[in-house]
């Protein structure tokens, strides 16, 4: 077997498995005397438990609620704080909140049961939108501080805005909302909890098999070490699976309890798009300062509907507001965020972590201003894009050379941008739009450093090397990734590496398998411990374990929010083109162009699959993907009616990759996973808003929004 | 947990005998009903009265051209199979090759289709401005009506609880013009928000006739004799002058009830759109 490089072109260790239908996820394991569970949940927005009457259960069957938490533990999941209960107890804060589970042999028998529950409710008036939640509609959620404010922040640079305006040539402000979207991982949510040697053992289709632990080991009071997580096969995740499996997990802790048996939930589509977690809506008010030509100022008050719970709103908040100027320097920036908390199910972690809310506000604000002042678009950003050593909106500073001309360079000749701007009269039916966006890698400030302090470990067992870490293969391809970065560095072939789905008793905890972290930190892991075991190669069998190094000299206040966000962004640049039909609205892609840089493509088949699948996830998010809340309930409930991109809907896609390698990253390799979802819907609206001369403020832009829209104009 | 008593019968005969004396739900390809009824996964769908699945009955497949140029499409033949037929008229292969994706195709069936009687079911839209006809038999004889009149409402058809639809008669149409459009979410696997067929026979500059159909734009497909009359007989050149009024009373007829505007002005914008490619001469064939 030759050794593995990094330039090889690799087919996905995973690929055939998953096409012939051999892997296993949770919905195929089976253990003797399975019994299965579904979920209970509250069908009102905001009310009082009154009352809970119960069928009749049979011998065997079981319902398990917050009176079967042990006194010792607490009815409370640990994510980033502990307010999501594991199950409501005596009020509900949402639609599709956790009561309880019915829990047995038969999965008929259950549902029948399931439908005999009657839950009286007295009902209260929900705080639904972000408005709602800003209004206290129905009371405030926090009465203590009168108020449904569940996190906030803000960072300024530069002088004080009053000062700005004043001195502005003109002003230019507009509010620009974002909706929520599901996530539709192939696979639904799922989970199986069982007892091994008198520990709780769980398969779990999940990305942070350490959050789990983290999170339910506190409802029963035992040690972490008594909860055993094993990741089962994971179809599909985007963010999806990063907290919200502590919710089934949490929940069938407490059954397993109870029961001691093995016990199976499997959520169906329809129970997953209504019940799980979504991103973030979002309401940006922009109020940009402009003097002869340029943006001299901007202030962004940013809203997140958080839903009735924190999750890792906080956090998403944050990356939205360090986000809040896209790829430009302004000289003066004041950008407050506010996570608004309402009676709907909670938002948490989806593809970009709040950065797309913000990056589309930013990108379609610059939109607006440009056309305002009568000048092109993408000439009016490029006199506003960051470079290297400008200081960003927490006051650091962006470290790399930002190579987004040079990247635009190559679309708009590829995409023969310049002499179809010139063609496409405004309104004349065709459009083409440009956006650009940019993601910090890695977690916030020092988070990597402060509370993740990541691990890997390599075991070498004769020529065979395992890799022992907490980090998931969800469909992103990390296990290909991290095996050829662990085989190039070694010498070997890819074929001598294991990379087993981690089980929290075997593995090393590198930290969860988000913020586009894992090439750009556990690669560096494996391969600082790959260089090391190669040094002593032939000492036998023998184990090498590393820990995260942060670079010193980039400094991070957690308290102010000042500092180095990141250490180092992916940019990113799209050019979409698009033909509107003036019978029916209805817009067809044309053409999608794309350039990434990403300090270095570890594997040039993977990042390309990355970059299809986020641009037309970003794409749907922009033109098609509507789901509403209509007081309290998602009005989408199936994938008939939430509606995601075909491959029928987009056209093949031109990509390019910009090299720019990265310091402190596996063979000079960033973050990309997020990336690739953060600007195209902003291209694509842009494109449209081109081709019929008329202005959105809002997404997706279903042939009917348009509609609307220019009916408004006209 | 109750089973549910189910019949596979292999004859059409077979199949009369026991939807009479079970009046059994008739399962055809099975992609409405088993996603009404299913309860998830590992349990029995919850059909509350017994079911007959009719795939194994071959007398009602197939799709053949009669003496009289009328074509006959078995109630069991596959909207695949009508998308690819040589004999369906070109409006009904438009329906039938943009439903659902290609696995749902391979097993929906054009009698399911209009026996299910969905407001936004794809294939009563362009049959019922064909005048096409269902077959209906039993034990005791049979019955054909018109497609629109089989059709009474929102999943309500005219069908006896001893009754199976056995075939579609779609009678010889020469339109020298057709349009069609069916405006889905998205462009494939998609539910119609909206689809239209319109058709005309232009003779020596006279419009001799005129039909159009909207789908999902009310309970039922909507189609209207009286406001098609407005247009019939009329010369090319007098089609501007009559235009607005056609398009007035299909307004009338249409009764969107979820984005009305919208639905309203597209069917409007389309009808328009096809009225003036006639006005102006257009080649005979589809007006895209």
């Amino acid at each position: 077997m030759s050794a593995t490089k990094i330039g090889d072109r690799i087919a996905r260790v995973d690929a055939v498995q998953k096409a012939r239908g051999e892997a296993k996820y949770v919905c195929d394991l089976s253990f003797p005397d399975m019994q299965y569970a579904y979920m209970v949940r509250s069908t009102v927005p905001r009310g009082k438990i009154l009352n809970i009457s119960l069928p009749e259960f049979p011998e065997g069957y079981h319902f398990i609620s917050a009176k079967d938490i042990p006194a010792k533990g607490k009815n409370e999941l640990w994510m980033i704080a502990k307010d999501w209960r594991c199950f409501a107890d005596e009020y509900v804060l949402y639609v599709g909140e956790t009561i309880g589970l019915v829990v047995g042999p038969d999965r008929g028998v259950l549902k029948e049961l399931k439908s005999k529950i009657r839950i009286d409710y007295e009902e209260q008036t929900p705080a639904v939108t972000i408005d709602d939640g800003i209004n206290c509609v129905g009371g405030p959620m926090f009465p203590e501080k009168n108020s449904n404010v569940m996190c906030e922040l803000f960072c300024e640079k530069g002088r004080p805005m009053e000062e700005v305006f004043a001195e502005a040539d003109e002003i230019f402000e507009e509010t620009i909302t974002t909706p929520y979207q599901e996530h539709v991982h192939l696979e639904t949510n799922s989970a199986i909890a069982t007892m091994e040697d008198g520990k709780f053992v769980f398969y779990a289709s999940a990305q942070c098999p350490f959050y789990i632990r983290k999170s339910i080991a506190g409802l029963l009071d035992i040690p972490y070490d008594d909860i055993i997580i094993r990741q089962a096969t994971t179809g599909g995740a985007f963010g999806g699976k990063e907290h919200f499996p502590d919710v089934l997990c949490g929940a069938l802790l407490v059954a397993e309890n109870v029961v001691h048996k093995p016990i199976k939930m499997v959520f169906d589509r329809e129970e997953d798009t209504q019940f799980s977690v979504k991103r973030h809506p979002s309401k940006c008010i922009y109020k940009s300062a402009i003097k002869d030509g340029k943006v001299i100022g901007v202030q962004g008050h940013i809203y997140y509907n958080c839903g009735a719970y924190l999750s890792s709103s906080y956090v998403v908040l944050q990356r939205g507001v360090f986000h809040g100027n896209g790829v430009y320097t302004f000289p003066n920036t004041y950008l407050k965020g506010e996570g608004i908390g309402t009676n709907t199910f909670p938002t948490c972690a989806f593809r970009g972590f709040g950065a797309p809310q913000t990056l589309f506000a930013i990108e379609t604000h610059m939109d607006h201003i440009a056309r305002h002042l009568g000048v092109d678009p993408l000439e009016f950003k490029m006199k506003h894009i960051c470079k290297k050593g400008d200081e960003t909106t927490t006051n650091g500073h962006i470290i790399e050379e930002v190579k987004l001309p040079e990247m635009i360079d190559v679309l708009t000749k590829e995409s023969d941008y310049r002499r179809k701007i010139k063609e496409y009269k405004p309104g004349c039916g065709k459009g083409i739009g440009v956006a650009m966006y940019n993601h910090g890698g890695a977690f916030t400030g020092n988070g990597e450093q402060a509370i993740i302090k990541a691990h890997a470990k390599l075991v070498k067992e004769g020529e065979k090397v395992t890799i022992l870490v907490g980090s998931t293969e969800m469909g992103q391809g990390f296990k290909t990734s991290l095996r050829k970065i662990c085989a190039s560095t070694l010498g070997v072939s890819m074929d001598n590496i294991d990379y087993p789905d981690p089980d929290t008793s075997k593995v090393v905890d590198s930290g969860p398998t988000a913020a586009s972290r894992s090439t750009m930190i556990v690669g560096k892991l494996v391969e600082r411990a790959a260089l090391q075991m190669k040094e002593r190669w032939d000492e036998g069998d023998f184990t090498v374990e590393v820990e995260y190094e942060h670079p010193e000299g980039y400094p991070w206040d957690q308290s102010t929010f000042r500092g180095d966000a990141y250490l180092g962004y992916g940019w990113g640049a799209a050019i979409i083109e698009v033909e509107v039909d003036k019978l029916t609205n209805e817009v067809k892609t044309v053409g999608i162009w794309s350039s990434h840089e990403i300090g270095k493509a570890i594997d040039e088949l993977i990042v390309h699959g990355q970059i299809n699948g986020g641009i037309i996830q970003s794409l749907g998010y922009g033109s098609m993907e509507k789901l509403e809340n209509k007081k309290g309930y998602f009005k989408q409930k199936s994938m008939s009616d939430y509606v995601i991109p075909t491959s029928m809907d987009f056209p093949k896609q031109f990509y390019h990759i910009q090299e720019n390698p990265y310091p402190w990253g596996p063979y000079g390799a960033k973050g990309m996973g997020e990336l690739v979802f953060n600007g195209a819907s902003a291209a694509f609206v842009d494109a449209v808003e081109r081709a019929l001369n008329t202005r959105f403020t809002s997404i997706p832009i279903p042939p009917e929004d348009i509609e609307e829209a220019l009916k408004n104009v006209q | 947990m109750e089973q549910v008593k189910c019949f596979m019968p292999q004859t059409l005969a077979e199949a009369l005998k026991i939807r009479k004396e079970h009046h059994a739900v008739v399962l055809a390809g099975g992609s409405d009903l088993m996603v009404s009824n299913s309860m998830g996964a590992g349990i029995t769908p919850a059909f509350n009265s017994p079911v007959m699945i009719l795939t194994g009955v071959k007398e009602l497949k197939g799709i053949r051209k009669n003496a009289d140029g009328s074509v006959s499409i078995g109630a069991l033949t596959t909207s695949a199979e009508i998308s690819r037929s040589e004999f369906v008229h070109p409006l009904l292969k438009d329906a039938a090759s943009r439903m659902g994706a290609i696995a749902l195709r391979n097993s929906a069936t054009i009698g399911g289709n209009i026996g299910n009687a969905s407001p936004k079911g794809d294939m009563p839209q362009p049959l019922i401005l064909l005048d096409a006809k269902v077959i209906l038999k039993s034990v005791s004889g049979e019955r054909m009506m018109k497609v629109d009149e089989f059709i009474l409402g929102s999943k309500k058809t005219a069908l006896a609880d001893d009754e199976i639809i056995t075939e579609i008669i779609l009678p010889p149409q020469e339109f020298t013009h057709i349009f069609y459009r069916k405006i889905g979410m998205r462009r494939a696997n998609a539910i119609s928000k909206l689809t239209l067929s319109s058709a005309a026979t232009v003779k020596d500059g006279v419009v001799v006739d005129f039909r159009a159909s909207s789908g999902a734009a009310g309970p039922k497909v909507a189609r209207s004799r009286a406001a098609e009359e407005l247009l019939i007989g009329k010369k090319l050149s007098e089609l501007p002058a009559v235009k607005e009024a056609f398009l007035d009373a299909w307004n009338g007829v249409i009764s969107p009830h979820a984005m009305p505007e919208y639905r309203r002005n597209t069917t409007r914008r389309m009808l328009a759109y096809f009225i003036d490619a006639l006005a102006a001469g257009h080649p005979e064939g589809r007006v895209e």
